[in-house]
């Protein structure tokens, strides 16, 4: 047990802390979901790429620089606390390169992965179906196979930055005769093709982050369809395996959540109360232990190992602990909590942090989506019931 | 970076686990409950010879000259068997305490026999009312107005305290301290101590939550209500799949402590407080949940569960309630 980095390792977080002490831009980025808050997300990814941060565990020949685990977890730690922008890109960098990588041909990686370093090309995941949540394997889209191309009829939803992404890593059904998780093909979707439409969905906190996209005729190359076809179930299940990466170093985001928290208790006059001392103290103590379990997480990755279930009791973990602190901090405010930064109430018992709160009540939903997306907290207990525990399978329809 | 133990410390786990195995089962543990003493020198004397009582004792004294890292999985699996034998108090507390607080005349004299598996060491700190083991103890390591003393048995009387677990033999102590029982260390060292206290009983609470979990599991998977085993319920998965969460995330934590114990990290006090106050919950949690799947059969005193049920409650609050740990660490988070 040795959790000092090698020279190298120290070598490698102190350019990262200088570069990010110089570039990052002092004033928030507007949001992401806008269209001038889009093109400056964008902007800043491909200043990340140019100086060769974009996707550093990546190979050289697709953009990256090669960078073991530790790095990867001390640039993403490096990054969380220096309070660089949200990276817009995600869901190409964590999931679908790495699948292209994984089971794309010499020419799919050719077209698709450079592209991606260098933010050229935005991706949008199209997993999730109005009846096809939990139960992924339900999706209903289907791609008709005529001659050299696919026609695709469906709907995706949940989309996140669908409005702006320029391609769509898909399930889609090929085959409507075999079991439901063997007719399944994962297709990769052109989003200017003829026939995509795409409709923005506001969220409970206003923001119209994620969308709906409807899918009528689109003509999609049979060349775009990565691994086997009808095989799709199974690259599927490797794209998210490859999720583990991606919260490598985000404890580091939720200790800062936890200084908001008290500066918020401080703002508000709340510091003394036991009950909120002895809550933010809980809370203090969860992600503490998150990032105890995140060195083991580092650890056996770095070591080869794969992630497993390990990667549920991840989830489970970090998405109930932001839930919980959130709640804390609206708690705390009390009859307060009701309203938002704009009130002027808020002004005059905050001060300058009532900026703080306006921040806190939007995350504050976001909080609470994070126990349904990427798998919910029942979700992962069944799995992590049954394949940790050895509980047996309840009878599925 | 490195979170992992080595292959040896792995070896010495296992080691502890087959020798818990065989030598203190659930039997065993039964048998002591009704024991006069509750205690067997042979199985202390055969723990001395695996090395494990001598674990921490410096090389120059007879021990391994070994640290909590090496010995938090050892803890753990003395929890997980329910181990009634002070090793807690000896090996993890005792020990250190008289290396770091200990005179060279306290310290040649007892570290030798301890490591030998010739005398056993109680602690009491200052807010604990109570010492565990004190009718066995050749030592007692007393904390009293901000002094600390190494009172040999000659020197101190012991009541016995009943307690529910009754494989834990629990006495308030009355000691004859003076000049010659004094140590050098004082209030810097208690408190050192406490950690210590905090951090090794956290282990314990990790490996009892840990056969706690097991068994329910294992019960669980067995048991058939309506025409199939009550696991495959997810009101029941999701108590086990909660509680493996709490008891493993639980073992990370005292993991941590062990290191930040070890290399006296700035972080070391904070870090212990967290894995206790952790710890305890986490097998508060195993511990609800494991009855409540067992059902009937758990609540019969015929059934071993409640040998661990009762030695969770007993250690949870031990060292520093998790109330009072969350309390010392919001003082800091405010300070």
């Amino acid at each position: 047990m040795d959790l000092n980095l090698t020279d190298a390792q120290l070598a490698f977080r102190d350019e990262v802390e200088a570069w990010l002490a110089e570039h990052v831009p002092r004033e928030p980025l507007p949001p992401s979901y806008t269209e001038e808050g889009f093109a400056a997300h964008r902007a800043w990814e491909q200043q990340l790429y140019e100086a060769g941060y974009a996707a550093i565990h990546w190979p050289r020949a697709y953009g990256g620089r090669d960078a073991g685990l530790v790095d990867v977890a001390t640039f993403q730690e490096c990054y969380a606390r220096a309070g660089a922008p949200d990276r817009i890109n995600v869901l190409a960098l964590a999931l679908a390169g790495p699948t292209i990588m994984a089971y794309g041909t010499d020419e799919q990686k050719q077209r698709w992965l450079p592209r991606i370093a260098s933010c050229e090309d935005i991706w949008c995941q199209g997993f999730s179906e109005p009846d096809a949540g939990s139960d992924l394997a339900n999706v209903k889209t289907t791609a008709v196979r005529e001659g050299d191309t696919y026609s695709v009829n469906g709907q995706k939803i949940w989309t996140t930055l669908g409005r702006f992404a320029d391609w769509m890593f898909a399930l889609v059904r090929t085959d409507r005769q075999a079991p439901k998780h063997k007719g399944l093909t994962f297709l990769m979707i052109d989003m200017d093709s003829e026939g995509v439409e795409v409709r923005p969905i506001t969220q409970i906190n206003e923001d119209p982050a994620f969308a709906e996209v409807f899918l009528t005729d689109v003509r999609v190359p049979v060349g775009n369809v990565v691994g086997a076809e009808h095989d799709g179930w199974r690259v599927a299940m490797t794209t998210l395996g490859f999720e583990r990466g991606t919260g490598l170093g985000s404890h580091v985001r939720f200790s800062r959540n936890l200084q908001d928290l008290v500066a918020l208790a401080k703002a508000v006059g709340a510091e003394h109360d036991p009950r909120v001392r002895d809550a933010i103290a809980r809370c203090y103590v969860e992600t503490e232990v998150y990032r105890h379990n995140m060195y083991r997480t580092l650890t056996r990755l770095a070591g080869g190992k794969q992630a497993g279930p390990e990667a549920s009791l991840n989830k489970l973990f970090w998405s109930e602990m932001e839930a919980r602190i959130f709640e804390t901090g609206v708690q705390l405010m009390g009859p307060l909590a009701e309203l938002t930064a704009k009130a002027e109430v808020i002004a005059d018992r905050l001060g300058d942090q009532a900026e703080l709160w306006g921040r806190w009540q939007k995350h504050y939903w976001y909080a609470r989506a994070s126990t349904i997306y990427a798998g919910t907290s029942e979700i992962q207990k069944n799995i992590i019931a049954e394949r940790v525990l050895g509980l047996p399978k309840e009878p599925r329809g | 970076m490195n979170f992992d133990f080595t292959d040896e410390q792995y070896q010495l786990r296992d080691a502890a686990r087959d020798f818990f195995a065989g030598e203190c089962d659930a039997a065993h543990v039964r048998a002591m409950w009704a024991h006069e003493t509750g205690r067997s020198p042979q199985l202390w004397r055969q723990l001395a010879d695996l090395g494990f009582v001598g674990l921490t004792v410096p090389e120059q004294h007879g021990g391994l000259g070994l640290s909590e890292v090496d010995l938090v999985l050892i803890l753990e699996e003395a929890g997980r068997a329910a181990l009634p034998e002070p090793l807690l108090e000896t090996t993890a507390l005792g020990v250190p305490l008289l290396v770091e607080a200990g005179r060279p005349d306290q310290q040649a004299e007892w570290l030798p026999r301890i490591a030998a598996g010739d005398a056993i060491v109680t602690v009491q700190l200052a807010d604990a009312p109570t010492a565990v083991d004190a009718h066995i103890a050749d030592l007692l390591l007393l904390e009293r107005d901000g002094e600390l003393h190494a009172v040999p048995s000659d020197r101190f009387s012991a009541t016995a305290q009943p307690s529910l677990d009754h494989a834990r033999r629990v006495f308030t102590v009355e000691a004859e301290t003076g000049p010659d029982t004094r140590m050098a260390g004082g209030g810097e060292a208690a408190a050192r101590a406490w950690d210590r206290g905090a951090w090794g009983t956290a282990a314990l609470l990790g490996g009892i939550g840990q056969r706690l979990l097991e068994m329910s599991a294992a019960y669980v998977r067995e048991r058939e209500q309506f025409g199939r085993p009550v696991g495959s319920f997810q009101a029941v998965k999701h108590k086990l799949a909660e509680t493996l969460l709490v008891v493993e995330s639980a073992k990370a934590a005292t993991w941590y402590a062990a290191y930040a114990l070890a290399h006296d990290l700035p972080d070391r006090s904070e870090a212990a407080s967290v894995a206790k106050t952790y710890a305890a919950d986490a097998e508060h949690k195993a511990n609800y949940e494991a009855l409540q799947c067992h059902g009937g059969i758990g609540f019969t005193w015929e059934h071993d569960l409640h040998l661990w049920l009762k030695r969770g409650t007993a250690l949870g609050p031990a060292y520093g309630t998790a109330d009072a740990h969350r309390s010392t660490l919001a003082d800091r988070l405010f300070a």
